[in-house]
């Protein structure tokens, strides 16, 4: 069974627009299958969808077309049972600020139907886990961004859901709480099997925890992948770099002379920058010549095409216009 | 329903309640003015005048005697004085009565759409309860200050009336069985159509100053509905006050029908983003 299975998901707001009724389709025939414990990554960049999507796989929103199940369970169907196995960390995990830390907490505990005797131990839990306990009785409202927002995290799992989405989790958390948080995600993915939906702008956090990663852009799924076969798609974008200890023009002229395409010079760094076609072929063969030669090289590295790259590339190339907007007749 | 998830939002409201400067003076503030300003105000200027200034040929219409003579004890042997202090009791009381009006559109105001503005009401929305578990928690934690301020302000005004009014009319005006009524069965009944209103209109609306402004229109209809009738219940007072009890109930599940059927999930997010 899968964790999140998507059919054709679709999702149409009414908007007005000009004064008159027209309408947006948020998610646009989404299709997906995200495995049991995997931590899947939906990149985007803002108001192509991923919040609307977290929520249609909530259980908040209903559908326009298609369907979507959470671990068997149809999200229209059987909409209150999905909402009770799923943890959901919003894009404003507002708190109540005059409640307390423990109050917040009880009270999600409580709509979840946490069994009474569990509430004070789980909570403890979260909060020894996300470095809390001083807090815990101190008012949402008088804690700083960071600390609201890992309360807010703690607030999605009090019921110890299977399948988690998390928007932005670790937006506006200092590098270490970042840190905590996602090796939480990795923690609870690898050892507890859950399954973990990120929506997130945050591409080296992408590229660290997902086991795949699927970028949506004007409510289209536009790629999908391992953050590798994603990098994969502009290997033949690889960039190789030489250094060296002593700059010298003979080393500029010795690649322009065998034609290489040089992309970057520069002689403070010692560095050249070189695309090469072949690289398992070629490299070695101009490390010999270069050494044959005898220039002071001591760095030789491939820069392979990040995930943010590529992500910007698939993002920037979709410039087509909105064209889901109709109005109605 | 699941109580515990209903109880566990009215609980979470009551918190947010006190800890709310704004709504707890006015839960607190509003009370105090009705039980103790309205009858200083309004019963000290008279009881300072001299009984006898009061004599003369004049009476009040029949319509008042009637209305009086059978709801306080010897009406006709009092003076005119007495009777001008009791009727200006009555009237007073009548706009205590406005407190389970003017409470709910402060709590409910606050409770629903507060939540939409700070953006609370996801994690609620993401949460199993249902929209009618919602809805009845809202009516239930807005109802609770109300009617706690009703009864204050009531019993406030009561004692306060009656030691002003007592050495002029000799006898103990309030409580009787037509304001116990009041206070106990249509009070609470006009809190809960009220806040069921409050609620109808916080669904529809985005921030709480339009709630208020919507709520205040709403507000005034409510107001003639008490008057009319409290004078109604004085001319028939048994058959029509089960008249107006079972009205009022009929009108309650109505507008809870309504409330739980415009209160939609979907829409409560979107007006939310």
């Amino acid at each position: 069974m899968l964790a999140v299975e998507t059919r054709n998901l679709t999702k149409d707001y009414d908007i007005k627009k000009d004064g008159k009724r027209a309408h947006l389709r948020a998610v646009d025939g989404l299709d997906l299958a995200i495995e049991k414990s995997e931590i899947y990554c939906l990149l985007g960049p803002n108001g192509s969808g991923k919040t609307t999507t977290t929520r249609l796989l909530a259980g908040i929103l209903r559908p326009s077309v298609g369907g979507a199940r959470i671990l068997g369970l149809d999200v229209v169907e059987d909409a209150s049972q999905v909402r009770s196995i799923v943890g959901l960390l919003t894009e404003t995990p507002a708190l109540y600020e005059r409640l307390t830390v423990r109050q917040n907490l009880t009270f999600i505990a409580n709509l979840y139907d946490v069994p009474k005797e569990e509430i004070k131990t789980r909570i403890e839990e979260l909060i020894n886990l996300f470095d809390l306990p001083e807090k815990i009785d101190l008012p949402a409202g008088s804690l700083s961004k960071g600390m609201r927002q890992k309360v807010a995290i703690a607030r999605s799992m009090i019921h110890d859901p299977p399948v988690i989405f998390l928007d932005e989790p670790t937006a506006s958390l200092a590098p270490e709480s970042a840190k905590v948080v996602r090796d939480q995600i990795l923690k609870l993915s690898k050892l507890e099997k859950r399954t973990f939906f990120l929506c997130t702008h945050n591409l080296f956090e992408a590229e660290r925890l997902s086991t795949r990663v699927g970028i949506i852009n004007h409510g289209k799924l536009i790629s999908e992948g391992t953050p590798t076969q994603l990098r994969d798609l502009k290997k033949d974008e690889t960039t190789t770099v030489f250094r060296f200890a002593v700059w010298d023009d003979v080393i500029k002229n010795f690649f322009q002379e065998r034609n290489y395409d040089v992309l970057d010079i520069n002689p403070e760094r010692k560095s050249i920058s070189i695309f090469i076609r072949e690289i398992e072929k070629e490299t070695p063969t101009i490390i010999d010549e270069l050494i044959k030669q005898n220039f002071p090289m001591f760095e030789v590295r491939h820069e392979y095409p990040t995930l943010e790259r590529v992500y910007l590339e698939l993002v920037m190339s979709e410039n087509l216009p909105r064209n889901q907007e109709e109005e109605e007749s | 329903m699941k109580w515990r998830r209903i109880w566990a939002l009215v609980k979470k409201d009551l918190i947010e309640f006190t800890k709310s400067k704004y709504v707890l003076s006015a839960i607190i503030g509003i009370p105090l003015i009705f039980a103790v300003l309205i009858p200083l105000s309004g019963l000290l200027p008279i009881t300072s005048i001299n009984p006898a200034d009061f004599e003369g040929d004049d009476t009040f219409p029949d319509f008042i005697n009637n209305l009086f003579a059978s709801t306080v004890d010897d009406w006709e042997s009092l003076n005119m004085h007495a009777q001008t202090l009791i009727m200006i009791s009555y009237l007073m009381f009548v706009m205590v009565l406005m407190l389970p009006i003017i409470i709910p559109a402060i709590t409910a105001s606050e409770t629903i759409v507060g939540e939409k503005e700070r953006k609370t009401m996801e994690a609620i929305l993401a949460s199993p309860i249902t929209e009618t578990e919602i809805v009845f928690a809202k009516i239930t934690s807005s109802l609770i200050p109300s009617i706690f301020a009703t009864f204050v302000a009531a019993g406030g005004y009561m004692i306060i009336t009656d030691i002003l009014i007592f050495p002029f009319i000799g006898q103990v005006l309030f409580p009787d069985f037509l304001s116990i009524i009041f206070i106990l069965v249509f009070g609470p009944m006009i809190s809960i159509v009220s806040v069921e209103l409050m609620i109808m209109i916080s669904t529809k609306v985005k921030s709480v100053r339009d709630s208020y402004q919507i709520g205040s229109l709403v507000v005034l209809p409510l107001i003639f509905l008490i008057v009319a009738g409290m004078i109604s219940f004085f001319f028939n007072s048994i058959a029509t006050l089960i008249g107006g009890i079972a009205g009022m109930v009929i009108i309650i599940v109505i507008l809870f029908k309504l409330a739980t059927n415009i209160f939609n999930r979907e829409k409560a997010i979107i007006k939310m983003t």
